[in-house]
């Protein structure tokens, strides 16, 4: 049994009077990848952003033994300057040597044509792909994805899981929230199942497509979690 | 990962607002309109034969500075919150501290060029012979730019947040800059009247213990705004 890279224990979270988070408590080991899967408001996007620490919990813990990687809606870029501009920035910010990654990591999620291009003139799926190139920079153990696939046509969706097997081969963990089961139920071990902010459920996939991820999801919708 | 150190995260982050800031030009084009309008109102909105350019100078030049200054501070952590960047910043192991000197620095830099540029037109303008004058006259401007930079960065941080930012940002920043704001202009009105440097220090004294206490607060307290 090796050590989890990331653990949450009674992972709270209120914003005002609403609690979106209620006692999360789940572990992901390295090279695991799991899926979160949940309505609209189900607590998906703040377990992340609770895990990756740009949220402090009100109660619970977190305990990540490595470095945290994370692709959410927003690109957490700046649209004036180049694709290439940016990741050297954060590479800059992450004390990354001058090494040619960013010069790697454009061309892995084929951006290079458009590397010394400001983003502001990228579409949805180009600004995705660099944001996960942003993610990649540091080479984190555990990588947080928030709908991974969002906007993305079917060659930058292939590129993309390419990165998450890629990802899970060098033993990172993964936790993926997203409604694009068809794609990315092969690509998980476990599915975590959020229903108005409690993870109802954490599962191994054994087998089950996404009819029957859905299925699942919602007899437990159903019960309320 | 052990990450940059305090002064290469604070190069790095200066580095990028200002050439973020040359590429728009949206803050510099817009502190420099204001400027130039500041003054030309002020100029020729006072009853001439009332209030003399001397007595009025002094006080429009702060003015001019501080609401011009102004526009570039609220720019700083904007560009933070264009496309939640301010999360990319703090997913990194980057120090907070020097995120803020970053910040700190590229103001500084935004903010003495408008003012470079602001004073030439503030000496037509009024015609204040201080050009013997100018190195002290540059001293006082710096000191009360620190001061006024220091306070406005973190302010700038603690509103981005909200949703009038652009109006909260004065209406927080305006009461802490009253200490500077008025010791800049007794100095700038002693200097222009070329009093003896014996009448400066008391004021001096002032604005420089006023930037060492709000830059020694600002720096401690960012890393708690910069959380959460």
């Amino acid at each position: 049994m090796t050590a989890p890279a990331i653990r949450t224990r009674d992972l709270s979270r209120r914003f005002g009077h609403r609690w979106v988070l209620k006692n999360v408590s789940m572990e992901v080991e390295p090279g695991e990848a799991v899926l979160l899967v949940g309505g609209n408001g189900a607590g998906k996007t703040t377990l992340l952003r609770v895990m990756a620490g740009l949220l402090k919990p009100n109660r619970g813990s977190i305990e990540c033994s490595g470095s945290v990687g994370m692709v959410a809606h927003h690109t957490m870029m700046y649209d004036a300057l180049t694709a290439a501009e940016n990741l050297a920035f954060f590479g800059r910010l992450h004390g990354l040597p001058s090494d040619g990654r960013v010069d790697r990591l454009i061309e892995l999620l084929g951006l290079a044509e458009f590397a010394r291009e400001r983003i502001a003139t990228f579409s949805r799926g180009m600004l995705q792909r660099l944001a996960i190139a942003r993610s990649l920079m540091h080479e984190p153990d555990v990588m947080l994805f928030d709908e991974p696939l969002t906007g993305l046509d079917d060659a930058a969706a292939r590129i993309v899981l390419g990165v998450i097997a890629e990802l899970e081969s060098r033993r990172a963990a993964l936790v993926i929230a997203t409604h694009q089961l068809v794609e990315l139920v092969g690509v998980a071990a476990r599915v975590g199942f959020m229903v108005q902010g409690r993870l109802a459920a954490i599962e191994p996939i054994a087998g089950r497509d996404a009819g029957g991820v859905v299925t699942r999801y919602r007899e437990l919708a159903a019960d309320g979690g | 990962m052990a990450g940059s150190s305090v002064a290469s995260v604070a190069f790095a982050v200066a580095a990028k607002d200002l050439r973020v800031e040359w590429r728009t030009k949206t803050a510099f084009i817009s502190s420099m309109v204001f400027a130039v309008l500041v003054l030309a109102v002020l100029y020729f909105a006072r009853d001439k034969t009332a209030v003399g350019d001397f007595s009025i100078a002094p006080g429009a030049l702060w003015v001019t500075f501080t609401f011009a200054g102004m526009l570039g501070l609220n720019r700083a952590f904007l560009i933070e919150r264009e496309n939640r960047a301010l999360d990319g910043l703090r997913l990194t192991p980057a120090s907070p501290t020097g995120i803020f000197l970053g910040k700190i620095f590229g103001n500084l830099v935004f903010l003495g060029v408008v003012e470079l540029v602001s004073l030439p037109l503030f000496i037509l303008f009024y015609d204040v012979p201080i050009w013997r004058q100018l190195p002290v006259l540059l001293l006082v401007v710096a000191l009360a730019t620190v001061g006024y930079v220091a306070v406005g960065t973190l302010l700038s941080a603690m509103v981005v947040r909200t949703r009038f930012s652009e109006v909260m940002l004065p209406v927080l920043l305006l009461p802490f800059l009253v200490p500077p704001i008025v010791s800049a202009v007794q100095l700038t009105w002693r200097i222009m009247a070329l009093r003896p440097l014996s009448e400066l220090t008391g004021w001096l004294s002032l604005l420089a213990s006023f930037d060492i206490i709000f830059f020694t607060l600002s720096l401690f307290l960012f890393e708690a705004i910069l959380i959460e």
